[in-house]
């Protein structure tokens, strides 16, 4: 006869709102670790999907993604011009901010090499890939633009002609890819009152300058090799310039990860702990209690002559079934909630299982605690 | 009570008969409060038989839930022994833990509350007793229904406790304690939460499962309207064995 199992059926409420309560701890939890994987997989989705091999970046610089980058608009020559490069593109982006029908909308700005590179590696869901040079726009389904929408960016119209989903940068913000030539055009967009400040600072030759540090809008230039060539004698040809940084694609991945991101990980992770203590804390509470409502009968057990490992069975199941089921619970809670959340909450299997081991841990801490308690219960304590 | 009922323990065999069942020889028992030693037993000796019912009275304080406490193994003497079916198992510093075994084999309990565990139903809280015992599940059910049915509860095995009126828990209660069919019972006020009524019928019941199952019952009480029904009725005062009144068959008394 499996006790622990009788006693859920008859308490099946209380033993539901229980593993609902770890359910949301669960949820938690698994949100954390989520919401770290998914800040990791959307500041590696461009590096990863836009398939470069090595990035050529500013001299003395280690851009674009960890510090600010401008390079030369021309680079992409010089680069082409090494022996094993297969291809050379420039790359650009910035983050706008623009208005659309009274609605204030953000996007990262990302500049597509066109015609090199119309973005095949982008996976469109709805619409097509850009066709034109200009005025064409990809976005991102999260900056909360249609398919077909015009929207104005710097000076000029752009129309969305294809969505993706997914695609964000570091901070969270969609990508909306348009050529480089007309990133760069967005990027260099001035007001009046910039030109007339800047001819009033430094003269006519001033003005014609863009208000944003650099005056060259591309950011870096993304590299592919010839399968055979050593890459790094591709970056000793580019490096020997003494203008340029050459950083592989691990390199950069990297630098986003271990100096950009690396806070914000440390600070998620530490979070996580702290919750996964308090769940160790609220399950061990959990289990205490239900040991201590079941003293009566616990005593009455060892009264009729059952052994401890009657009793350990049913306090270790019990407190193993409320952490399986706010398990199990916590997961489908978090298939249904995350998906509405702003940003990226990836749950993997692999941390799935990792704080199912975690919850067995504290199942079997509390389970612990539970059955040290129910040992020293008297069978004479039935008589109280 | 049907006679036909067999308990698995029976069929087993595990049942040993030498008379007397229980024999409590010059226990006494003494508890520390402060600076003080409180007498709870002092020097009571018993001897219980087969197929006897033994009353146990007294005023409150006289020692009874005591010398219930040691007879049911739950509590060690401070001194003198205690021998269930001629075996010596309880004496000064006895580890009562390791007799778990012995005492479900050997000793039925039933108190004043039925102390029927919640979430099982009728037919498992008799049941869970024979499993402990490690009768397969289908059999100790089987063995329990039939039990129960004995008891007139054929019709409620299915109900919990809750549902249960309190006659009809004490009746799920002394099955549960006769499941593996002990030679010795021992009940705790088992007729205090029953009217007059139900209360004689309980001690019936223990009248004719002494007979039948030729098991020795001692019984706890304070009411005084039953005493007609016990072979013996011991009253003790101050932890000593007052008065030791006749009421049954001669021959299965046991002395003082």
């Amino acid at each position: 006869m499996n006790l622990a199992f009788k006693d859920i059926r008859f308490n099946l409420l209380r033993f539901l709102l229980t593993a609902l309560g770890v359910a949301f701890l669960m949820m938690s939890s698994m949100g954390m670790v989520g919401l770290y994987r998914g800040i990791v997989a959307d500041a590696l989705l461009i590096i990863e999907r836009i398939g470069a091999d090595q990035w050529v970046v500013q001299g003395g610089r280690q851009g674009p993604f960890s510090e600010g980058s401008a390079i030369s608009s021309t680079l992409d020559r010089r680069v082409e011009g090494i022996a094993g490069v297969a291809s050379a593109r420039r790359f650009v982006q910035f983050s706008q901010q623009f208005t659309l029908h009274g609605r204030q909308l953000r996007a990262s700005v990302t500049g597509l090499d066109f015609p090199k590179d119309p973005g095949r590696w982008i996976p469109i869901v709805r619409g097509r890939l850009l066709a034109s040079g200009h005025y064409e726009a990809v976005a991102d389904m999260s900056i909360g633009l249609r398919l077909g929408e015009m929207v104005h960016l710097g000076q000029d119209d752009y129309t969305v002609i294809g969505l993706t989903r997914g695609m964000v940068d570091t901070g969270g913000d969609g990508l909306l890819f348009v050529t480089v030539n007309d990133a760069v055009a967005i990027a260099q967009r001035r007001t009046s009152e910039e030109v007339l400040l800047a001819r009033a600072g430094a003269g006519p030759a001033a003005a014609s300058r863009s208000s944003v540090p650099q005056d060259s809008k591309i950011a870096a230039v993304l590299v592919t090799l010839n399968p055979a060539v050593d890459p790094e004698m591709v970056r000793r040809a580019a490096s020997s310039w003494g203008d340029v940084n050459v950083l592989s694609r691990t390199e950069q991945e990297n630098l986003l990860l271990n100096q950009r991101l690396w806070r914000l990980r440390v600070q998620i992770l530490a979070f996580t702990g702290v919750l996964l203590v308090v769940t160790c804390i609220v399950v061990s509470l959990i289990i205490y209690m239900l040991t201590m409502e079941n003293l009566h009968e616990i005593a009455m057990l060892k009264l009729i002559g059952a052994d401890n490992s009657v009793i350990i069975v049913m306090i270790a199941q019990q407190a193993f079934l409320i952490g399986a089921s706010g398990l199990g619970f916590g997961l489908m809670l978090s298939r249904l909630v995350f998906p509405f959340f702003p940003r990226k909450v990836l749950i993997l299997p692999g941390d799935v299982a990792l704080l199912g081991i975690a919850v067995a841990v504290i199942c079997a801490f509390a389970s612990l605690l539970g059955i040290s308690r129910a040992l020293k219960v008297r069978a004479q304590e039935v008589l109280s | 009570m049907s006679d036909r009922v067999v308990s698995p323990a029976v069929a087993r065999g595990a049942v040993a008969s030498p008379p007397p069942v229980l024999s409590i020889r010059d226990v006494q028992r003494f508890y520390r409060s402060g600076d003080t030693t409180v007498r709870a037993l002092d020097g009571v000796s018993l001897d219980i038989h087969r197929g006897e019912v033994v009353g146990i009275s007294g005023p409150s304080g006289s020692g009874k839930s005591t010398l219930l406490l040691i007879a049911g193994l739950l509590e060690p003497p401070s001194a003198g022994e205690v021998l269930i079916d001629g075996r010596r198992v309880s004496y000064p510093a006895a580890d009562l833990d390791r007799l778990r075994t012995f005492r479900r084999n050997h000793i039925g309990f039933i108190f004043q509350k039925a102390n029927l565990i919640p979430f099982l139903t009728a037919v498992e809280n008799v049941a869970l007793a024979l499993e402990i015992d490690h009768v397969p599940p289908r059999a100790a059910r089987a063995y329990a229904g039939a039990l129960l049915a004995s008891l007139d509860l054929g019709h409620r095995l299915d109900n919990h406790p809750s549902r249960l009126s309190g006659g009809e828990q004490q009746r799920v209660a002394v099955a549960r304690a006769l499941a593996n069919a002990p030679s010795l019972l021992l009940a705790d006020e088992p007729t205090a939460a029953l009217d007059s009524v139900r209360g004689r019928q309980v001690l019936q019941l223990f009248r004719e499962i002494a007979r039948t199952r030729q098991a020795a019952v001692a019984v706890v009480t304070h009411d005084q309207r039953a005493l007609d029904l016990f072979d013996r009725t011991i009253e003790l005062s101050d932890g000593r064995t007052r008065d030791v009144a006749m009421h049954g068959t001669p021959g299965a008394a046991g002395t003082h």
